[in-house]
Parts: C-alpha cells; sequence; structure tokens
C-alpha cells in the first residue's frame, strides 16, 4: 500500500510533465502539414502592396514598393514601377510542395518556442532522387496551423530561410512580413561583360559581417484576399 | 582676333571629311548596339544575372533605355579616343604636311594664341562628339526601350538605380567623360606639334592609349605606383557616378588628375609651337 502511494506521485508527475509532449504528439506530420494545406486552401487569391528591403553583399539598391498578386493554384506576380527583387523561393511555391504528402517523407523532428509560440519542427525530405529540393525544415503554429519559419536546401539555390510574421491576416496565414535570408556565395559576376577593366578600386571592399549570406526584408499591406483577380493580370 | 581664329579653326574642321567620321562611326555603332539589344537583348540581360537568378526574381524593365545608355557608353568611350584622335592629331601637324603653316604664322597673332585656338576647336569638336553620342545613348535609347532603373553592372555586384536618379548621373558622368576625352585631345594636338604628318600623332595617340591601359589592367606590383597617375586609368572615372554611395572623393581625384594632364600637355604643346622650326 506505501509502495503504491508513493508511486501514483510519480507516475502523476511523468504524466504531467510529458502532457504537452502528448498534445503534440496527438497528430503527425503529414496531418499537420495537411492542416497547413487546408489552411492555404482557403486563400483563392490575393493583392497585397510590399515594402520590398535588400540587404546583399553584391546587391545595392533603396527599398522598392511593389503590388504582390496570388492566385490559385500558383499564379503569382509582382509589379513595380521600378526594379524589385525577390527571392524565387518562398512565395507561390509553398502550398504546391506540400500538396501531394506521397510525394515527400515528413517527419517530426523537434519542438521549439519562436516568438512565445511553441513551433513543430517538421522535416521532409522528397521521395525522388530528381527533385531539386533536398531537404525541407518547417517550423509550425500547429495551433493555428502557420508556418513560422521555414529552410528549405536546394540543388540550384542553396539553402533559403524564411521568417514569417503575421498579424492582420492571421486568419488566412498570411503574413503581414517576412525575413528571407539567403546562400550568397554562387553570385558571381562575369568580369567581361561588366567592361569595369579601368576600376580604379574606389569601392568599398570592407568585408559584410557574414558575406555568404544576405537579407530580403518584405513588408505587406493592404491585403486583399479572395476579392477575385483576373487571370490577366498574371500575363 | 582670337575668337575668329578659333572660328577659323573650327571651320577647318568642319571642312574636312574625316571630321565627319567619328560622327558617322558613333552613329553606326550605336545603331548596330541599339538593333542588337532590341533583337537578343532579354538573353544578353539574363546572361549577366544568371548567377542571381537562380536565387532571386527580377521584376520590373530591366531593359530600358537608362541600362542601354549605360551599355553604350561603356562600349564606346573606350574606343572613341582614336575619333578624337583622328581630327585633334591632325589640327598642327596637318598644317604643317600641306604647307599652309608658315602662312597661319604670318598673322598678327601670337603663335600660342594659334595654338590655344587650335585646342579650343578641337575641344569643341570634342564636345560635340560626346554630345551625338549622349543624344543617341539617351534619348535614341529611351525612346525605343522605354525608361526605367538602371541596373549598373559592377565587377563586384549590381547597384540599382532608381530612373529619377539616373538624369543627373548621366549628365555628371558625361561631363567627366568629356574631360577624359578632352585629355586624349589634347595629347594628339601636343603630339601633332612634334611631328610633321598626320598619321603620327594619331598612331601615337592610340599606341599611348593602348600602352597605358594595358599597364593599368596588369595585375604586377610593379606598375602599382604609376598606376594612379595614369590618365587612362581615369578614363572610366565616369562610371563612379554610377556608384552607391558615391565616392566623391575619387571622382574629384580623377578630374583634378585629368585636368593636370590637359594642363601639362598643353604646357608642352605652347612651348614646342613656339619654338618650331618654320623656316626649314
Amino acid at each position: 500500500m506505501i509502495m503504491i502511494k508513493k508511486t501514483i506521485p510519480t507516475f502523476l508527475l511523468l504524466f504531467i510533465l510529458m502532457l504537452p509532449l502528448g498534445v503534440y504528439s496527438q497528430r503527425t506530420a503529414n496531418q499537420i502539414l495537411n492542416g497547413l494545406y487546408n489552411k492555404s486552401m482557403t486563400t483563392k487569391d490575393y493583392s497585397a502592396d510590399a515594402h520590398i528591403r535588400v540587404d546583399l553583399p553584391f546587391i545595392r539598391m533603396l527599398p522598392v514598393d511593389a503590388t504582390i498578386y496570388y492566385k490559385q493554384p500558383d499564379k503569382f506576380r509582382m509589379k513595380s514601377k521600378g526594379i524589385a527583387i525577390l527571392p524565387r523561393q518562398g512565395f507561390s511555391d509553398f502550398s504546391k510542395s506540400i500538396r501531394d504528402t506521397n510525394s515527400f517523407t515528413a517527419f517530426i523532428s523537434g519542438y521549439e518556442i519562436l516568438s512565445k509560440t511553441n513551433a513543430t519542427i517538421i522535416n521532409f525530405i522528397p521521395g525522388s532522387d530528381t527533385s531539386d529540393l533536398i531537404l525541407g525544415k518547417l517550423w509550425i503554429d500547429a495551433n493555428k496551423n502557420l508556418v513560422l519559419k521555414s529552410q528549405l536546401t536546394t540543388k540550384s539555390n542553396g539553402t533559403i530561410l524564411i521568417e514569417y510574421f503575421y498579424i492582420s491576416q492571421i486568419i488566412y496565414g498570411l503574413p503581414d512580413s517576412m525575413i528571407f535570408t539567403v546562400d550568397v556565395k554562387k553570385f558571381k559576376m562575369p568580369k567581361g561583360v561588366t567592361a569595369d577593366i579601368n576600376n580604379t578600386g574606389t569601392k568599398d571592399s570592407a568585408p559584410a559581417k557574414d558575406p555568404k549570406r544576405g537579407k530580403i526584408f518584405i513588408r505587406m499591406r493592404n491585403y486583399k484576399v479572395n476579392k477575385g483577380l483576373a487571370d490577366s493580370i498574371f500575363n | 582676333m582670337f575668337l575668329k581664329s578659333i572660328y577659323n579653326e573650327f571651320i577647318k574642321i568642319a571642312a574636312k571629311p574625316r571630321s565627319y567620321l567619328g560622327l558617322a562611326a558613333v552613329t553606326l555603332l550605336v545603331g548596330v548596339i541599339l538593333f542588337a539589344m532590341k533583337a537578343d537583348g532579354l538573353s544578353f540581360i539574363s546572361f549577366i544575372t544568371a548567377s542571381f537568378e537562380q536565387t532571386l526574381s527580377f521584376e520590373g524593365n530591366i531593359l530600358n533605355g537608362n541600362l542601354i545608355a549605360f551599355l553604350i557608353l561603356q562600349m564606346l568611350i573606350i574606343h572613341i579616343p582614336l575619333l578624337v584622335a583622328l581630327v585633334t592629331g591632325d589640327l598642327v601637324s596637318g598644317e604643317g604636311a600641306m604647307g599652309t603653316l608658315r602662312l597661319l604664322l604670318t598673322k598678327p597673332i601670337s603663335r600660342t594664341k594659334i595654338l590655344f585656338s587650335k585646342f579650343l576647336a578641337g575641344a569643341f569638336y570634342t564636345f560635340l562628339i560626346i554630345l551625338w553620342l549622349g543624344f543617341l545613348a539617351l534619348v535614341v535609347g529611351r525612346i525605343v526601350f522605354g525608361t526605367g532603373d538602371l541596373m549598373v553592372l559592377n565587377s563586384d555586384g549590381l547597384v540599382i538605380i532608381q530612373e529619377p536618379d539616373t538624369a543627373w548621373r548621366f549628365l555628371s558622368g558625361m561631363c567627366v567623360a568629356y574631360l577624359a576625352l578632352l585629355t586624349v585631345a589634347t595629347l594628339s594636338i601636343t603630339l601633332s606639334c612634334f611631328s610633321e604628318n598626320s598619321i603620327g600623332p594619331i598612331v601615337s595617340t592610340m599606341a599611348i592609349i593602348i600602352l597605358f591601359t594595358i599597364i593599368g589592367t596588369l595585375d604586377v606590383k610593379i606598375f602599382d605606383h604609376i598606376k594612379p597617375f595614369l590618365f587612362t586609368t581615369h578614363m572610366a572615372a565616369w562610371r563612379n557616378f554610377f556608384e552607391d554611395p558615391l565616392p566623391v572623393k575619387e571622382i574629384l581625384k580623377s578630374a583634378g588628375i585629368l585636368v593636370i594632364h590637359i594642363i601639362v600637355l598643353l604646357g608642352i604643346a605652347v612651348f614646342k609651337f613656339n619654338k618650331k622650326d618654320i623656316l626649314s
């Protein structure tokens, strides 16, 4: 009897300690990704004003304002008066890549607290050898079906890390701001075409703190979700 | 008398067919570049930005009149000295070859003033060449390709300059480019004072430009001390106006070195021209 009395609190304590883990473990990685995909499907189309600030070692430019248009399943267009730069990945291709759960293997690799939110870390590896994607890693708020952070490693583009911040369009899972961290080690300007033969060495050649990585900051405003967008916008 | 002498010198330049060769060559070259860019400019741009486009997507009208103007200036500023030297290298030696130098020097005007009038006429011709190049590159380029932000291609990356910010940069860049061409014109006039035929100064000017350019591009330590003082090093200083942030110190330094070259070369030319034996 004494033995039982001693064991019960221990079990109870263990149960309480493992409770959060149990709640997370209730849903598998594929179920979480399905929830994420279903949420993304609630957005048929959207347009938004984007303020883009580029902080890349090899590109110097002032912040640019642009308008971004998206329509399911994968139509994406950015319009700007001047030249704007966006990362190739991270906008329209995301829901497409998690649509078919049979094309990749996903598993929960851990949990992390991101901005006071419990995030489930899901890794996914493509089933095909020919896929450009090598490894995908998502930090997901499983309760709200929101991607808080993603890290995609591809053969062609290296690793791209995206942080998402939600305020106004949390219901649709559309971020108000994003920070893209991209690999820039492959950026090389062909000297022949620049014809910079008489370069007098005037440029500031001070090495950057982290010359292999660059960031693109995008702030989204004036979202217009599911208002209907003509296909002609994307031509 | 001095103004009339300048006018006369310019009339002499205008009367020579070779003077129009420069303008025609610039027109033809710009025409070829505009045609090539219109036909296959996008693939040219994608070749340049290929390493960026793997990760980044560029939106907006990249292939616009401003980029075309920049490419034209970049391609032609190096070659235009030949067209300038073709005319200015003949200003003094041409008179000697034709036998009109003696007659010219009998005028009631000092030799220095005659040389200065030749220099100013040559400077005006150089100005016309660069003005015509600027017109074709900027005005015609914008008509054909429209306008937009300028993507400048440097060996260390890309600088994207917003459209309202381009006009003053082009204007200032053209001024520095003019200063560089004026240095070439002055060099050829100076060499012209040492020669009795036209070919010598023209070929010598080009030879000096080629030699200095090669020294400038050679990555050899022994030349590092002289490179900053070669005028060819500063012939591309106009590009500095398309940097961000603007390297004001470097621009002023380049302009200063080019002006010093002009003054020194002009001094040598005046000295030689005043000492020139026209009796033999």
